[in-house]
This record gives structure tokens, sequence and C-alpha cells, in this order.
């Protein structure tokens, strides 16, 4: 009852008053001008990727006609190309490009995709150096500023439009003398201030969840609804800690002025200061070990493996006994012994590659602990898993494309080994690369933990505003 | 020096015998025992006891810093007493403060409303708050009008409103809310004679139908016109009652006058 | 008569409790990202040397080999970290640190930090320079809001203005007050970050205290700025309460809005081409030339040489018509590199230009700018090096072809001697000059000159018009 009314009246006064809705006004457009940042960026993915397909297949076709044209009795090329060779159809003339579909709400959060790889191409000669990679080709300082996309305005302006409309919620009403009134009907401060503080939190919450449905609209976002709510889930609940931080502020009984000074410094704290704080923190106890340190390693690991060339096939040969029938016993063959050195090249890489690796996901475990500290790194985190656009889902295509380099190996080396000669016929057997998306399931279990922890701030903060609340039972001096 | 009952109240929080009246049957509409109210050293209100009856016009006279003010917050239970009782309609207002504020109705010295807002619109936010939603615009027109607010004014924002267009607009408040009991904090102030005039018309309609009505003001005049009952307070106590029947203009100003030089 | 306003300021600031908490808040964190940035930066700077040191180690000790294989061996280059980047990182996380300099190709460089951190790196790192570019002006912005419409509001405008004293004397006491009071600040911090440049300068020299003198001036403008444009609003608005509105409005705009608006902006006016389609362009470049730049064939350049020496079979040529070849090639395709990756270098660059010239409207843009280029950290620096870097591997490819083509016959089997790899010389990067570093950055500075002139001449105009009361 108190809630419908404070609603209707509290929509007379917005609309009766102009600078208020100026403000909605400009976070619109702030709203969509970001939408469609996004969507251009999902736009230049996907062109890229269709080029990327378009090259897979004109490889496939190229390599068609030259396997029919000497099928037919022509002569390849070039004695190097000769696509009959198992290490040239498998080799960078046939590699195939592995491809990352821009995550579902891209559009949404630009995030990690402008960052990291969404493409490798994979081929024989693909190793663990094969990953480092830059990815898209972009300006530093583009990636160094960041995105204007809806992350953005979700996690740094929204907070503001908040504590725009919220730092008086109740000060206000005492300042303009209403309260007096307002208090002498039987209602409670704690009610009045919910009332007012949801009717904000609809038009706030409608616009920023509206213009997201409106990004998965046109982004065909849709066919995945589980993301959908995860996102509108985070974006709430962000929201909502602003807006009972601000209920929280107002019930301490300050002037308006005091709690727009506290909320604008809790902004300034908590988005600005802490993930920058926590960032340099992080860096300094768990420093990431240095790339330049695993180069040196890879490069040690590859001399020794060149070094031992000799060896290497006999070996190689020993751990695989099912291909040596297949190898011509008298004579090394030349590409077999070539394949062996890469092999042992390769595996040498993967055990660098791996200690590296493991001490990286360890220091980053560390170091993502202190992202409690802060509701926007929270948010920011919650944002991207949902959008698709955060780290997981990029590491996952990492190693789903290694397993696929993995097959593309087994498919040809044997090939190499035995000498065979490759014809047309092989070319629909190829492996090709298909990206299997994370299951909803992991990606709530993932995003449920900045969730649930953006949830005990919140319930901080809600628990803070009613205890203030509570003790207000008059409009003041 | 008149012969009516001239009640010193005691230092302590006993009970004062109260003159006895036609309404003493029924049970008392607001009523404070005991009430104390200290900020600090300060007692606002030291150990007041009060008891308005349905139909009854009860006007407390003081100087600024009495505790009038103090009084009447504490029937609203905007602040806690530090001792002692307030009920209002039996409800006590320390527990059920909501229950309690169901029954009141308060005009506020300065009425403050919402400047962007008509009169009209203020009145339904106000009403609907204190329970009467359902009533109609017609209907609420109708009581802006007949407090006395001029029907073009209904509808226009209240930013153009003048002081006495405002306090109008919060005794409309108050009678759309049928409440058992009207709590008025200096309600002529800075009103014209005319407006003061027709309000008092206002509160004796109001009483009529039975409403207690628990007033407090400077304004000797209007508290002879249109209470039933007056006590003057001083340094949070009642110092005195009377009841208007056994008093005329003159003495009553000759009264508060004498309370005042102590 | 401005002495006296700029002590009452002064003291009225240090009293003031919310100033001493924000300056002490603000001044510890200034000296955490000194410090921070300066154990960073020395262990990335020893991390770096230490791998330049090991590459050359494999280069020299490679054995006997045949120069071209040398040459597909090839050697790391790791980009140092010049001394002033402790205080700004710069685009450093973004860029690759070390790139394989190695025959036929110019590679990208690879390995950014920033694919390593997580998404949470990117809502930014506590370096001086964001402490400089972003909490500095907010506590000038906190200290100056109500200097003259606090007055007002408080009456005590009218009071002072009719001792007599000119308003351009009390604004000038304020902003002068604000500035010592600020000076408390920032003098401690330019003591400990000139000590760290001068005690350990890890990295090329490259004139760290001229550089750190300009960065220094640089702020200084930007800080004086954001005085004055506190001032002016202060003088133009009613009451305290708006002015600090509007001005945290100018700093969202500033720091957030405009940086971002900027790379759209650049992005939309020089759009870079994908990085697929940027290999494709290449590659088919590489494979059959462009006009004016034709692939070289090697039977061509035998016949050529058979010419040119007057002899009738390769084998009667003093020089190895292989090591020729390659080095035809090499040259080939550096101009195919050149074109490529010249054109996205100026893309970068033009992009840089719209950051530079949206400084218009946030003198951040240009701050930041500057601020990155005295630190060496920008994108041109990145290039300065990374051309030096493929300068070396153009040498190093021209030596080992040479050798290739002057030490041996065509045909035969040729193995240069182990002791040769540490003939070449190492490779070796000498930062850029201040001056080169300020000619790239001259629209900044006159950006933040404009912006220096026009926010005290707006401030005095409009303190000049400013009520009373």
């Amino acid at each position: 009852m108190t809630l419908r009314t404070v609603l209707r009246n509290e929509w007379r006064l917005l609309r009766a008053d102009r600078a208020l809705g100026l403000v909605l006004g400009v976070f619109a457009l702030l709203f969509a001008y970001a939408l469609a940042n996004g969507m251009a960026w999902v736009d230049f993915q996907e062109e890229t990727l269709a080029a990327a397909r378009e090259g897979n297949a004109e490889r496939v076709e190229s390599l068609e006609t030259e396997l029919q044209r000497i099928a037919d009795g022509g002569r390849p090329s070039s004695p190097f190309r000769d696509p009959r060779s198992p290490s040239v159809l498998g080799g960078a003339a046939g590699a195939h490009t592995a491809v990352l579909e821009p995550g579902p709400l891209t559009a949404l959060a630009v995030g990690q995709s402008d960052l990291l790889p969404y493409y490798y191409d994979v081929s024989i000669q693909t190793n663990e150096s094969s990953f480092l990679q830059n990815g898209e080709i972009e300006n530093p300082l583009n990636l160094l500023v960041g995105r204007f996309d809806l992350a953005f305005v979700v996690v740094y302006l929204l907070p503001l439009l908040i504590l725009a409309l919220s730092f008086n919620v109740l000060s206000g009403e005492r300042e303009q003398g209403t309260l007096a009134l307002t208090l002498s009907q039987p209602v409670s401060a704690r009610g009045v201030v919910s009332a007012k503080l949801a009717f904000r939190a609809i038009l706030v919450m409608g616009l920023a969840l509206g213009v997201s449905l409106l990004g998965v609209l046109f982004s065909g976002g849709f066919g995945s609804p589980g993301r959908v709510a995860l996102w509108c889930a985070a974006v709430a609940a962000y929201a909502l800690f602003w807006f009972t931080l601000a209920a929280w502020v107002n019930g301490l009984g300050r002037s308006s002025a005091w709690n727009a000074t506290v909320l604008v410094g809790a902004w300034l704290l908590l988005v600005v200061v802490l993930p920058a704080g926590v960032n340099i923190t992080a860096g300094l106890l768990h420093p990431l070990p240095s790339r330049v340190e695993m180069i040196t390693a890879q490069r040690e690991a590859s001399n020794e493996a060149v070094n031992q060339r000799s060896e290497l096939l006999a070996r190689y040969l020993e751990d695989h006994p099912e291909l040596a029938g297949g190898v011509a016993a008298d004579e090394a063959n030349r590409a077999a012994l070539a394949w062996a050195a890469t092999d042992a090249v390769n595996r040498r890489l993967e055990e660098v590659t791996g200690v590296y690796d493991e001490r990286l996901a360890a220091q980053r475990t560390l170091a993502r602990r202190y992202r409690f500290l802060s509701p926007a790194l929270l948010a920011q985190e919650a944002l991207l898993d949902a959008a698709g656009t955060g780290d997981a889902r990029f590491a996952r295509f990492r190693s789903q494309v290694r397993e696929f380099a993995e097959r593309w190996r087994t498919f040809f080396v044997p090939a190499i080994l035995a000498g065979e000669q490759m014809t047309a016929d092989v070319l629909p057997g190829v492996p090709a690369f298909r990206f299997v998306d994370e299951q909803m399931r992991e990606v709530s279990a993932r995003a449920a933990i900045p969730l649930a922890a953006l949830g005990g701030l919140l319930a901080l903060a809600g628990a803070g505003a009613v205890v203030r609340l509570r003790r207000v039972t008059g409009p003041g001096s | 020096m008149s012969t009516q009952a001239v009640l010193e109240t005691p230092a302590t929080g006993e009970a004062p015998p109260i003159p006895v009246r036609a309404a003493e049957f029924e049970d008392p509409v607001l009523e404070a025992r005991s009430l104390v109210k200290r900020y600090g050293d300060l007692e606002a209100v030291a150990g007041l006891d009060l008891s308005i009856q349905p139909g009854e016009v009860y006007c407390l006279l003081g100087p600024n810093g009495a505790g009038k003010t103090t009084t009447i917050h504490l029937f609203l239970g905007f602040i806690e007493p530090s001792a002692g009782r307030v009920r209002v309609s039996g409800f006590d207002v320390a527990r059920n403060a909501l229950d309690a504020r169901r029954r009141l109705a308060y005009v506020p010295e300065q009425v403050m409303l919402y400047r962007n807002l008509s009169g009209l619109e203020n009145l339904q936010y106000f009403a609907a708050l204190g329970g009467r939603e359902t009533l109609s615009s017609e209907r609420l027109t109708d009581i802006l009008v007949d407090v006395g607010l001029p029907l073009p004014a209904v509808g226009r924002r209240v930013g153009e409103y003048s002081k006495g267009m405002r306090q109008k607009v919060g005794i409309a408040i108050a009678v759309a809310k049928d409440a058992e009991a009207l709590l008025l904090d200096e309600p002529t102030s800075g009103l014209d004679p005319k407006a003061s005039r027709e309000f008092s018309e206002l509160i004796e309609t109001l009483r009529g139908r039975g409403v207690a009505v628990l007033m407090a003001t400077h304004d000797l005049f209007r508290a002879k016109e249109s209470g039933t009952r007056i006590g003057i307070m001083r340094h949070g106590r009642l110092v005195t009652e009377l009841s208007t029947d056994e008093i005329g203009h003159a003495d009553l100003e000759r009264i508060y006058l004498d309370h005042m030089q102590e | 008569m401005i002495r006296h306003i700029v002590r009452k300021e002064f003291t009225d600031l240090l009293r003031d409790g919310r100033f001493r908490w924000c300056a002490a808040i603000v001044g510890v964190l200034l000296l955490v990202s000194l410090g921070s940035g300066l154990v960073e930066t020395r262990r990335a700077e020893a991390a770096h040397s230490a791998a330049q040191e090991t590459a050359r180690d494999h280069w020299e000790s490679q054995g006997e080999k045949n120069p071209h294989s040398a040459a597909h061996y090839g050697i790391y280059a790791f980009k140092p970290r010049l001394p002033l980047s402790f205080l700004d990182q710069g685009v450093d996380p973004y860029t690759g640190t070390s790139v394989w300099l190695e025959a036929h190709r110019q590679n990208d460089f690879l390995m950014r930090p920033a694919q390593d951190a997580s998404a949470g790196q990117r809502l930014g790192a506590l370096t001086a320079a964001q402490v400089l570019q972003y909490l500095v002006p907010l506590l000038i912005i906190l200290l100056a809001f109500g200097a003259l419409a606090g007055e007002r509001e408080q009456g005590t405008l009218r009071q002072l203005l009719a001792t007599g004293i000119s308003r351009r004397d009390l604004a000038l006491g304020k902003a002068l007050g604000v500035a010592g009071a600020l000076a408390l600040l920032l003098i401690p911090a330019a003591i400990v970050g000139s000590a760290a440049i001068t005690v350990g300068s890890p990295g090329p020299a490259a004139t760290p205290l001229a550089r750190g003198t300009v960065l220094a001036a640089g702020y200084l403008a930007y800080f004086a700025v954001f005085v004055a444009l506190s001032l002016a609003i202060s003088a133009w608005v009613r009451s305290a309460r708006t002015a600090l509105v509007a001005l945290l409005g100018v700093w969202v705009l500033n720091g957030l809005v405009a940086p971002r608006v900027a790379v759209d902006l650049s992005k939309w006016l020089h759009p870079t081409p994908s990085a697929v389609e940027f290999a494709r362009t290449m590659e088919r470049e590489i494979r059959s030339g462009v006009p004016g730049i034709e692939r070289p064939d090697r039977d061509e350049t035998a016949a050529r040489l058979l010419a040119e020496h007057g002899v009738e079979t390769v084998d009667d040529l003093p020089v190895n018509v292989i090591g020729v070849y390659l080095q035809e090639s090499e040259e080939f395709a550096n101009q195919i590199f050149d074109r490529n990756y010249g054109a996205l270098w100026n893309r970068f660059e033009q992009q840089g230009l719209v950051h530079e010239a949206l400084s218009v409207a946030a003198p951040l843009l240009a701050v930041r700018t500057l601020s990155m280029g005295l630190a060496g950290t920008d994108v041109e620096q990145h290039r300065h090096f990374a051309t030096a870097a493929e300068e070396y591997r153009r040498d190093l490819m021209r030596r080992m072809n040479g050798d290739l083509a002057e030490n041996s016959r065509t045909g035969e089997t040729y193995l240069a001697t182990a002791d040769s790899w540490a003939e070449v010389p190492p490779f070796q990067y000498d930062a850029p000059s201040l001056a080169w570093v300020l000619q790239n950055r001259t629209l900044s500075l006159a950006m933040l000159g404009l912006w220096l002139v026009g926010a005290f001449l707006v401030a005095g105009s409009l303190v000049r018009r400013a009520e009373v009361a």
C-alpha cells in the first residue's frame, strides 16, 4: 500500500522535475552509444571469422584441385609443395584456422576479446609457442584505455546515476520539510525510503536491463537465455548494492551535502582506487612469472632437442613401436627424422610451458582473492563471464585448440612416418575444429562466486541500512 | 484572581486531579502519563500528564521552549520518551507507533509540501499514505475547497502557493484522514485574520464530529475561541489548566502573564 | 596583499580535517605507487637484461653451422625498460616484450603482459601516473570548489572585498594557497621520484633527469589547469554544492568518458585491418610481389652474376649464388614489410593523434600522452624499439648472407667456424633523445599550453564578473 502510493508520487515528482529527466536522458544516450559500440565490435569479429572460414575452404579447395590434377597425371607445381606429402597437406599449406565465435553477449561487454586471440592456425607445426600470439591487431593505446561498452557504463557510470538519484532520498525530504507530514502518517521511515529507492531502482534497472535486452535482441544473444539471466542478475545485484549503500548513508541522518560527499567518496574508493590498489598489491605480492624467462627456457629446450637429433628417431620409434613397421628400417626416412626432432622439441616445450602455466595459475589464484574487496571487480567478473568475454572462455578455447592440434597430429603423423602419399580422398576426413561452448551449468557455477560475494556486500549494506533506518522515527530537528 | 480551579502540578509525576467533566466516562483519545523527555541535562518535558477526550479541543499555551512541540512529537512517536507513557486511543505509541499514527492527524507549524506537485496531488499522496487511497479526486478537491483553498489553486503547483494556502492543504490532509485525534502545532501562525477565523470554524466542525484536538499555540485569542480546555506550559511542566467556559479573554491573558513572570 | 590571502588560505586548508585526510590518502597512494613501480620495473628490467645476455650466449655458442642455418636460428630481442617507466607503465602491458629476429620474416612482438593478467587488471593499476592524472585533480577540486562559492554563501566574500582588495588578487591568492597546500604533498613525492631516477637507473640511458624535469613541468601545468578550472566554476555558480557537482562532472568526463570516446573515435576515423586480413595481404605480397617491388628469381640472379663476372658456370663464380639470392630475397621482403608494417604503424600514429586532438575536451588526454612519451612507454617509443630491432635483424641477415656469399661457392657445403658468431656486434638499443620525444608530442604540449592559458583567462574573467552575494 505504502509502496504503491510512494511509487505513484515519485513518478509524479520525476515528471515534474526537468533536471532529473535530463540526467536519465543523458544516461539513455550513453547506454545507446555503448551498445552501438559493442555491436560494431561484434560485426568486426564476425567479418574476421567469416574471412578465416573462407580461408579454410579455399585452402581445402586448392589442395583438392592440385591433388586431382596430380592424380590425372599432372606434375606438382613445386617439389616443396607437393600436397601428396602428408607433411605438406598437414602443414601450413593445409592449415585449419580454429575459430572462437564471439561470446553470445559480446555486444554488451567487449571484455578480453580485443586482447586475447580468438583464432589460431592449426597445422602439424602447431606447438606450445604457437599459443604465444597477439590476437587481433589493436593499437596498444586503445587496449590500455578500453572500450566504451555497456559493461563499462554499468561498472563505472551506473553507480553515479544511482547515487545522483538517491543521495538525498531521506535527507532531502527532511530538508524540504515534507518528512514531518510523511512520518505523521502510519508509515515507517524504512518503508518510505524502501519505496522511494524501489522507484529509482525500477527506473535505473529498467533502463540498464532494457538496453541490455535490446542489445541481446539485436545481436541474437537470446540463444543463451541462461547467460542473459546471469547478466541481468549481475547488473541487478551491482545496482542494488549502490542503492542499498545510499539507503544506509541516508539512515545516518546527516545533511544531503554530507551524504553526497560520502557517497561520491565511496564510489571513488570502490570503483577507482580499490581495483587499482588491488591490482598493484596482487602484482607486488604475487608477481606473474616472467614470460621472458619462459622464452629462454623454451629456447634452451629446443636447442637440446635439436642437438640430440641423431638419437631421436630411434628413441621415437621405441616410444611408438606401433609405427616402427611402417618406417623403412634400413635408412632413416628424412621426413620421419625431421618429425622426430620436431616432436622432441614439442615435448620439451610442453614441459617448460606446463611449469610456467602452473606457476601462472597459482599466482593468478592468489591475486584474484583480493577482488572480494571491490564490488566493481566482482561485477566486472560476473558481467564478462555472463557475456562470454571473460578469461575462462578464452582459456577453454585455447585448451580445445590444443586438443585439436593433437588430433591433427594423430591424423597426419603416422602417414609422415610411414612415408605415405595422400590423395584427394583423405580431405573429407581431415579433422575440423568446432568449439564446444561452455555448459550453462559451468558458467553459472563460476559466476556464482562473484555474484554471491556481491550478494554478501549487498546484504552487509542492507543490514546497515535497516539498522540505521529503524532508528529514524521522526523528521529530526 | 478568579475563583476557577488553578491547579499547580506537583513536582513529582503524581497525577493532578482533573476537573470533573461530562466526558470523564469515556476513554481518553490522547493520553500522557508522567511523560518525561530529556536532552542531556535539559528536561524538555518534565512529568506531563494530559488526557484529552473525544470532542475536546485542548490548547497548550506557553512561551518558546516550553515543551509544546516536544509533546506533540512524543504523541507522534517522532521521538521516544525518556520516561512515562504516551497513548493514542489506547495504543502505546512507543510500542505501536504505526497504530497510533493511523488514528492521528498532524498539521505542523510550517506545512512543507512537494513544490513540484499540485495541492491536490500532495493531498492524494498523503491521504493515501494515511490509508485513504480510495478517496476520489472529486472528494479530495471538495475537501480542499471546504478548508478554504480557492478552486483554481487546487491544480496549481504548490511552489506557487502562499504560506496560508500550504497551511490549508495541511489541514485538508488532516481532514481527509478522518482521524480520531488532531495534533496542531501553531496552526494559525502566519495566517491572516480571515483565514484564522475560517480555521476556528473548521476546528469547531471537527470537534462536533467527536475528534480530540491538541493544539499548541501562542495565540491566546484563538485558544480562547477554539479551545474547550487550556493548559499553560512552562519549562516542560503544565503550570495550570483552565476550562474556557469559566474564563474571559482578559482573564486568560492575565493568568498567562502571571505565570510567565515568576 | 596577496601574501595575506595565501597565508590565510594555506592555514585554513591545513586546519581542515577533510584536506588532511584526503591529502594523506593521496600522498600515501603516491608513495606506494612510486615504490611499487620502482620494484616492478627493476624486476622486469633485471629479467630482460638477463634474458638478452642469455640470448646472446645462445647465439655465440651455436658451434659450426651454415650461416643461413644460424640466420634461421636467429636471436631474441627483449624490450628494455626505460628508467622513467616506473612512473608510468603506459602501453607496456599491451605491447609485446620480445621479438624473434630470424631469417625471412619480420615477426610481431609477442607476450603482452596483459594477456597473462586477469580481466580485472584492465580496471587500472595504481601507478604514479594514475595517481597524478586522476587523484590529484580530485584533491584540487575538493580544495578549491568552495573557494569563492563558499565564501559567498557564508557572506565573507562581501566582507573581504570591502577591505579594498582586488578580485584578481583574491583569486590569485586562493590559487596560490591551494598550490601551497598541494606542494606539501608533491614536493616529497618529487624528491622520492628524482632520487629514484638518479640512484637507480636501469635500462638504456635516456636522459632520465631531463625527461623527469619536463614530466614534472607537464604535470604541474595539468594541476594548474585544474586549480584555475575549479576557481572559475566556483566563481561562476551560485552555491558551493553546485560547484562541487559541476567539477565532479568535469572530472568524470575528463577521466572516464573522454578517453574511451577517443578510442572509438580513433578506430572509426582510422580503422586498422583485422589480423587475418593483414596476414593474408602480407602473404600474397611476399608470394608474388607488388608492382614496383618484384620478387627476385634465383635463375635471374645467377644469370646476372654470370654476366657481371663474365664467366660461364656458377662454379666459376667467386661468390655463392645462393647467398646473393638470399640477400636479395631479404631485401625484397623488407620492402613488403615496410609497406605493410609501416602502414599499420602510421595508422596507430594517426589514432594516437585523435587521442591527442580530443584533449581539446579533456586535458587528461594531453598530459597522459606527454607522460607516456617522457616515461618512454608510448606507442611511438615501442615503434622506435621495434624499428631498432628490425634494423638489427636486417644487418644480421646481411652479415649471414654475405658470409655465405663470399666465403663459399655455389653448391658446396659450407660451415662457418664456431667462433665466427661472436664477431657479429651485439644488439644495442639507444633510447630516443628528449628532443625526439617532444617533437612527437608537440600536439599534446600545445594543447596543454592552450588549456593552461584558456583556463586562467576564463578563471580571471569569471572571477571579475562573480557576484558578491
